[in-house]
């Protein structure tokens, strides 16, 4: 895994003394501004949410927010976003963030997890193919300032965990 | 003790006495009340009651009970004992010696009271009396440990060090063969180490290193045991066995940078100013070659050759040392190398160093000739070492854009953005430095230290509201203001007093810096506990240094700007004193009647406003410290927070004068003492103090231009003076008469020809060249032109270096600062500053004060633009629920996915 030296990646939580790191992140990550319910659901999904570090230094995160279905009390897990700073990327940092969030799901018993992806990010859907994850929905000019506007939505479910009480 | 009293009362007065101990006070009032119903004018129980009334907060009665009892019963030592406690309790140990005196007059070996006398006598430091005092202790009672070592400690810090020993020679003549028992090895090791430091210090080292060596079995502390050996070799010339220490105690610590020096000196291999010949350094290559070899984790033996090291050597060297430091991400790098800037062309390496990594980094991932991927964080490292590097060399846009660079790279790292305001600070912008202080704490809102200096740089940039509010976030329940005197944080206090002193706020200012005398004054008074602790606890060596520590306390540098502030506050504020209330309502009748109510009642309201605050503070304070403890225990409340008071003073160059003295007493070397001192003098009119100053300011750096500026003003000022006519104004005038030939700078010169000497021997320099115009025109108002003209004609010469990138000017912002308020304000020729400043702005391209493009006072500075962009940005782009996985506009996703 990775290249170079052996470098160690750390999951940390986020709250309200670190937030900005968060949010420097997704300022250079992504080309739109989160208003403050994003960080607000952040913060309350706890455990959901997580920056990682390479080498003490914050280079990604996933911030995910935590759903009831309709009707049943039942949860799951809308990822809001994930992502690595460029030079980090090809690390394994992202595997180890969308795996914190897909082990915790199976620990709780959370049968959904699913998020929002542009149609032209191919990269992005690769890699969440790759975890299992399917396209359920297209969605017709979901972004207003981006191009193209239409977003998939990929799912994925998870079977309950049996093997621990 | 109460003796005088029948049996009942006299049980009543041995329970006041115990109950004062045991700190029962309202039950020692209850006994003390129950003897004087009887016995109204018992001169002890009235003296005791006070003493324990002075424990329950009520002062005024104290004093007045204590005093009335003494009045009652002059012969009584309990009287006098009484009320030397009282005042030691108010820190008026005068006095209280003095009690004390009279109290052991009555009954001369009282034990208790020869105890208090002693620690008070140390306190003082009246020496020869702690002697006295300690000799008598030791007669009365020589069963006590504590006494001989007391006795002993009197006469080494009387400087009477053989006298030590003996005392403690005979103290141990009095031991047991079995001494010390296991509960006190440490104690009696102690002793020993202190015995041979002063061995030591007395300068017999064959005894001092014998007795040492005899004593190593009782000795626990065996580091000190080893340190005290080596340096006893060392200075009886024992360099072989020295050096076998040196490597033992490396093997224990190879990171200590003296024990590194100590074996360099064995091997003869150590110049204080590190310049070594070839040959020497070709050995010391070889000895830390070895000790390399020895201690692989050892930093230190790898840095330490960076110092003595040329060349290409040097080259070799720093750069195998950076290269895993940068690979590992060190952010303190730059500042362990930063001492290797003053060595003439290692600056010029190290950059050459550097460029070569980043470059090799940025196209290859790899660094020059290895074949080892670096991970990604170490282009970053490299970049931020860069930054600081061109900040250091004075390339400030260089820096500037390492650092953004660095930040492209990774936003998330807090360092990048304390170093881009550090940058900024150097540059000369103070008010974009706060911003990105700012940045960087609101990143880590639990990290102390980005806090401290986010305030720092606010109050440097003068935003003290602001910087208040933010280090309230660091303080208990918010309350800042006593919460930060209390922990006696003074550069808190140091830079909040600059602040207001820019600003004019002479008031706050001063309140600011006497907060920090004060914090000395406490500091001093803190050791007393220390005199009868650490003789019990016979932590001799460390005792002894900690009073050394605070014999010269005041010359530390917090007190030093501490008390040049409070004097560059008094001064101003003699200068141009406070308006008078007449003044004011005269300017006040300016305004027209109704403007004139308006203002009155703005001022009134505001005034009740003020005071309801503080009022309504104080109630809660007050009730919640009396739930906690039940007694008393609020600390008074500030009646002058803004120091409107402090601006009252009747003569501000009096008081000015306490703060003077203490600089002269502590600081006598330092150049600025002596300015202020001739500042100060001059306005007393007090010649002879003056003279002395100039004279000082000579001795120190006769070629200062602030020297050679007190000096001619002050023989101009004394040309201007009418002839002397009292008896002791002609004394003056002789005793200048007779210096005057003294002073090589002036000989038989006139005036001018001195000036015009200075001149010609500090041509190059801009601040010679300042001081020598502004002397010009002081002397002939006329040639104001001509000085005007030489200050235009000065040059910033590029300072020369090879193969850098981008010239560096000589001139620093601060001088050229200064050069232009000569022209604005002493000179006076407005338009000459404007051409001065326009000239300045392109130098200092970052400096808010000459509005320079690039700072935050420039309306179109790329900092300015940035904040406008993030406004505009600001208002939630309100993308809402929507969500994006996705990242760049390119497509590229934020993995790579090579799993």
């Amino acid at each position: 895994m990775g290249v170079g030296r052996e470098v160690s990646i750390s999951l940390d939580g986020v709250r309200d003394k670190n937030i900005m790191q968060l949010k420097k992140l997704n300022i250079a990550l992504f080309p739109v501004r989160y208003n403050d319910k994003y960080y607000a659901d952040a913060l309350a999904s706890a455990e959901f949410t997580k920056l990682a570090y390479y080498s003490d230094i914050c280079v990604g995160a996933i911030a995910c927010r935590l759903e009831k279905k309709e009707g049943g009390g039942q949860v799951r897990v809308y990822i809001m976003t994930l992502g690595v700073l460029a030079p980090y990327r090809g690390l394994g940092i992202g595997t180890r963030l969308l795996n914190h969030v897909l082990d915790l799901c199976s620990k709780q018993n959370i049968s959904e997890v699913y998020l929002h992806v542009q149609t032209n990010n191919e990269d992005a859907i690769n890699f969440y193919k790759k975890f299992e994850f399917e396209i359920t929905e297209t969605i017709q000019n979901y972004y207003t300032n981006i191009t193209p506007p239409d977003c998939y939505v990929l799912t994925r479910h998870i079977a309950p965990s049996t093997t621990k009480k | 003790m109460g003796a005088s009293l029948p049996p009942k009362e006299a049980n009543l007065f041995k329970l006041i006495v115990k109950s004062y101990e045991t700190k029962q006070y309202k039950k020692g009032l209850k006994a003390a009340d129950a003897i004087l119903k009887k016995f109204p004018d018992h001169g002890e129980t009235l003296s005791m009651k006070g003493l324990t009334l002075n424990c329950m907060d009520r002062k005024s009665e104290a004093y007045e009970l204590v005093r009335q009892g003494l009045k009652n019963d002059l012969k009584s030592h309990v009287c006098w004992h009484v009320f030397g406690l009282l005042y030691r309790s108010d820190r008026e140990y005068r006095e209280a010696i003095k009690c004390y005196r009279n109290a052991l007059r009555i009954d001369p070996d009282n034990i208790e009271i020869l105890r208090d006398l002693s620690l008070l006598q140390a306190q003082m430091r009246d020496l020869s009396g702690f002697v006295e005092t300690r000799q008598q202790l030791l007669t009365l009672k020589p069963n006590h440990r504590m006494n001989w070592i007391g006795f002993s400690v009197a006469h080494h810090l009387n400087s009477n060090g053989s006298k030590a020993v003996e005392i403690l020679e005979a103290y141990e003549g009095t031991l047991e063969k079995d001494h010390p028992p296991d509960n006190e090895r440490c104690e009696h090791g102690e002793m020993i180490l202190y015995k041979i430091s002063l061995l030591e210090e007395c300068g017999f080292l064959d005894r001092a290193l014998e007795e040492l060596r005899q004593k190593e079995t009782k000795i626990v502390d065996k580091l000190a045991f080893k340190e005290q050996e080596v340096s006893l070799l060392v200075k009886l010339g024992h360099l072989e066995e020295a050096e076998t220490i040196y490597r033992i105690l490396l093997s224990m610590n190879p990171d200590n940078y003296s024990y590194y020096e100590g074996l360099q000196k064995c091997a003869g291999l150590y110049l204080e100013d590190g310049k070594y010949s070839s040959d020497q350094i070709d050995q010391l290559v070889a000895l830390y070659e070895t000790l390399g070899q020895q201690y692989k984790w050892s930093s230190a033996v790898k840095r330490i050759p960076l110092d003595f090291l040329q060349g290409d050597k040097f080259r070799e060297a720093a750069e195998s040392y950076i290269r895993p430091l940068l690979t590992k991400g060190v952010p303190s790098l730059f500042s362990d190398l930063s001492s290797l800037y003053n060595h003439p062309g290692k600056a010029d390496i190290l950059e050459q160093i550097i460029l070569e990594l980043e470059h090799s980094i940025r196209t290859s991932s790899q660094y020059p000739g290895s074949t080892e991927k670096e991970s990604p964080s170490t282009h970053l490292w490299t970049l931020f070492f860069l930054a600081q590097h061109y900040d250091r060399r004075g390339q400030y846009e260089i820096s500037l854009s390492k650092i953004d660079e660095a930040i492209e790279h990774t936003p998330t790292v807090i360092d990048l953005y304390s170093v881009k305001s550090r940058i900024l600070k150097h540059a000369g912008d103070l008010n974009a430095a706060a911003e990105f202080a700012d940045e960087a704490r609101r990143m880590d809102l639990a990290d102390r230290y980005v806090n401290s200096e986010c305030v720092k740089r606010m109050l440097q940039a003068d935003q003290v509201a602001l910087a208040e509010k933010i280090a309230v976030l660091f303080t208990k329940d918010g309350d800042q203001h006593n919460n930060l005197h209390d922990m006696q944080c003074m550069w808190y206090e140091l830079a909040s007093g600059e602040s207001f002193f820019r600003q004019g706020n002479l008031g706050r200012a001063l309140k600011k810096f006497l907060a920090v005398e004060k914090h000395h004054a406490d500091i001093t008074e803190d050791q007393f506990d220390f005199h009868s602790y650490c003789l019990r606890k016979m932590t001799l060596r460390m005792y002894v240094e900690m009073l050394k520590f605070q014999d010269q306390l005041h010359s530390h540098a917090y007190f030093h700007k501490a008390a040049a502030g409070a004097i560059r506050s008094y001064i101003k504020l003699h200068d141009f004193p406070p308006k008078s209330t007449a003044e004011e309502d005269e300017h006040m009748s300016n305004l027209l009647p109704s403007q004139k109510k308006k203002m009155r009642q703005k001022q009134r309201k505001a005034e009740a406003r003020a005071k309801k605050d503080a009022e309504e503070k104080n109630e809660e304070l007050n009730s919640s410290a009396v739930s906690k403890s039940g007694k008393r225990n609020v600390k008074p409340v500030d009646s002058d927070p803004h120091g409107e008071k402090l601006l009252q003073v009747e003569d501000p160059l009096s008081e000015a004068v306490k703060y003077l003295k203490l600089l002269q007493k502590n600081s006598p070397d330092s150049l600025e003492t002596h300015l202020l001192s001739f500042e100060l003098y001059t306005r007393k009119r007090k010649i002879l103090l003056a003279f002395q100053a100039v004279k000082q300011l000579l001795r120190l750096d006769a070629d200062h231009p602030d020297s050679h500026r007190c000096l001619i003003k002050f023989f101009h000022q004394l040309g201007s003076m009418s002839t002397p006519v009292t008896e002791s104004e002609k004394l003056i005038w002789s005793v200048l008469e007779a210096e005057r030939p003294t002073i090589s700078q002036l000989h038989e010169k006139s005036l001018f020809d001195s000036n015009n000497a200075f001149l010609d021997n500090h041509k190059d320099s801009l601040m010679h060249r300042a001081a020598f115009t502004e002397i010009l025109y002081i002397l002939d108002s006329n040639r104001k032109s001509e000085a005007v003209k030489l200050i235009e004609e000065s040059a910033n010469n590029i300072v020369p270096r090879n193969g850098a990138i981008g010239p560096i000017g000589e001139w620093k912002l601060k001088d050229c600062i200064a050069v232009h308020q000569l022209l604005g304000t002493v000179l006076v020729d407005q338009d000459a500053a404007l051409r001065w400043k326009v000239r300045c702005a392109e130098y200092f391209p970052y400096s808010t004060y000459f509005e320079g493009r690039h700072s935050s006072a420039s309306p179109n500075s790329a900092f300015n633009q940035l904040r406008k962009n993030s406004e505009k940005d600001s208002p939630n782009h309100s993308v809402g629920n929507q969500n994006v996985v996705s990242t760049t506009s390119n497509g590229k996703a934020f993995e790579n996915l090579t799993i």
